[in-house]
């Protein structure tokens, strides 16, 4: 089926050089095609009921006590493969804090915890497909494998969009940093256009003010922005 | 456009995204009554990788239609207490659970469809999402299910491993490499 297919530069290639996790986890056979029925191109109308949705704060859970790092607001919108906003996908984004040190038990990092930033937070985009975090720029962190590498700062996007297809877990990094091209995860795309898509862009001042350093990301699911026919 | 690439879940997918009912099916949230219709069962099973190994913390997202086939997006009369979604995480030994309705079958461009459940395994190592269908009972004639070598079919079909309680319990393991690698689909 063509229109499932990925275009040519997009995905990453796996496994990956230096990634051993990659190794063990990636299937051998290739993906079978099926035929798109109607389990593959319908999606829950109420994932957005179920999971709830409202988190925009991430930088200061309490007013008054924000968390440490670099305050940042993170916008921008969420599109089809026509570039028509998505409205009413739920956006879930996850982070370290501005350490490298994620909020979680499995993180074992010697880099501390914050108190005052958990790292998550989930929202629905707006009639023109817009969302936007207030958060803090997160610290760049050791890969605990043999031959180790730095990840970028980055942050961890999960989008449900109007189909199964649309559904998207990716990452988004910040410009101007060192450790982009050296990041073994961002550089296995294999598309440098599609490499620098994933990287936000500064966002004027004048459009977030004065509280917060700016940066714009949009993101383009798969898929055309239709009811999924019966 | 293009779209925008894939790129591994990773580790350290927060527990906090997790909510109690999440990976219950039968009830739309922790604080809906569950639905009325159908039979309640649980299914589980491990993530593996290479070699047998766990997977932990692997997010699982389960897809089905309602207890009488019916899809909420696309049928009127399907079930109003059923969105027949569902998310859950693996543990340290890799195992995972829902807690859903038997499924029913139905028919639809594609052909007539058996009993089904779609599986989507996100994980640390796992660069793109993998896709996956369970089978319930026989599923001769499925179509979904026709598109895999023959060989592979048994690997889709849950096995039915006793009672937990009043409920029928449906095992489905999921090896993402290797000895016995469960089949995964394009979309
Ligand atoms: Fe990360």
């Amino acid at each position: 089926m063509s229109d499932v297919s990925w275009p040519t530069g997009v995905e990453p290639v796996v496994p990956i050089p230096g990634y051993p996790n990659t190794w063990t986890h990636t299937p051998q056979r290739p993906a079978i095609a099926r035929a798109p029925g109607r389990t593959e191109l319908a999606a829950p109308p109420g994932i957005a009921r179920k999971l709830g949705v409202g988190t925009v704060n991430l930088a200061e859970r309490v007013p008054g006590k924000p968390a440490i790092g670099q305050l940042i607001e993170i916008s921008g919108r969420i599109l089809d493969e026509d570039g028509r906003p998505i409205a009413g996908a739920v956006v879930e984004l996850w982070q370290a804090n501005a350490a490298g040190r994620y909020a979680h038990p499995i993180d074992q990092a010697l880099a501390p915890l914050d108190p005052n930033f958990e790292g998550h937070g989930r929202i629905l985009t707006d009639a023109d497909g817009r969302y936007a975090f207030f958060t803090v720029k997160p610290g760049a962190y050791a890969v605990p494998v043999q031959e180790t590498w730095w990840r970028p700062p980055h942050l961890h996007f999960s989008v449900f969009g109007p189909s199964c297809l649309s559904r998207l877990v990716t990452q988004m990094y910040f410009p101007g940093d060192p450790l982009n091209a050296l990041d073994r995860i961002l550089c296995s795309i294999p598309d440098a256009a599609a490499q620098q898509r994933m990287i936000a862009r500064m966002a004027p001042p004048a459009a977030v003010g004065d509280r917060y350093l700016g940066f714009s990301h949009d993101i383009v699911l798969r898929g055309r922005n239709a009811t999924p026919e019966g | 456009m293009f779209p925008t690439s894939q790129q591994t879940i990773g580790p350290f997918f927060p527990r906090g995204f997790i909510a109690d009912a999440d990976n219950d099916l039968t009830r739309v949230t922790a604080k809906a009554k569950p639905t009325k219709r159908g039979e309640t069962i649980l299914l589980r099973g491990t993530v593996t990788q290479q070699g047998g190994k766990p997977c932990v913390n692997a997010i699982l997202e389960c897809w089905q239609a309602d207890a009488a086939g019916r899809f909420a997006a696309v049928d009127a009369e399907a079930d109003p207490d059923f969105i027949g979604w569902g998310r859950t995480f693996t543990d340290v030994t890799g195992a995972y659970e829902f807690r859903t309705v038997l499924p029913g079958g139905f028919t639809d461009g594609t052909g007539t469809r058996a009993p089904h459940a779609n599986l989507t395994v996100l994980g640390s190592g796992l660069m793109r999402r993998v896709l996956t269908t369970v089978f319930f009972a026989d599923a001769a004639g499925d179509p979904v299910l026709g598109s895999v070598p023959a060989g592979l079919r048994p690997l889709l079909l849950a096995r039915e491993d006793g009672k937990d309680g009043k409920l029928r319990v449906f095992r489905f393991d999921i090896r993402l490499r290797g000895e016995g690698e469960t089949p995964f689909f394009d979309l």
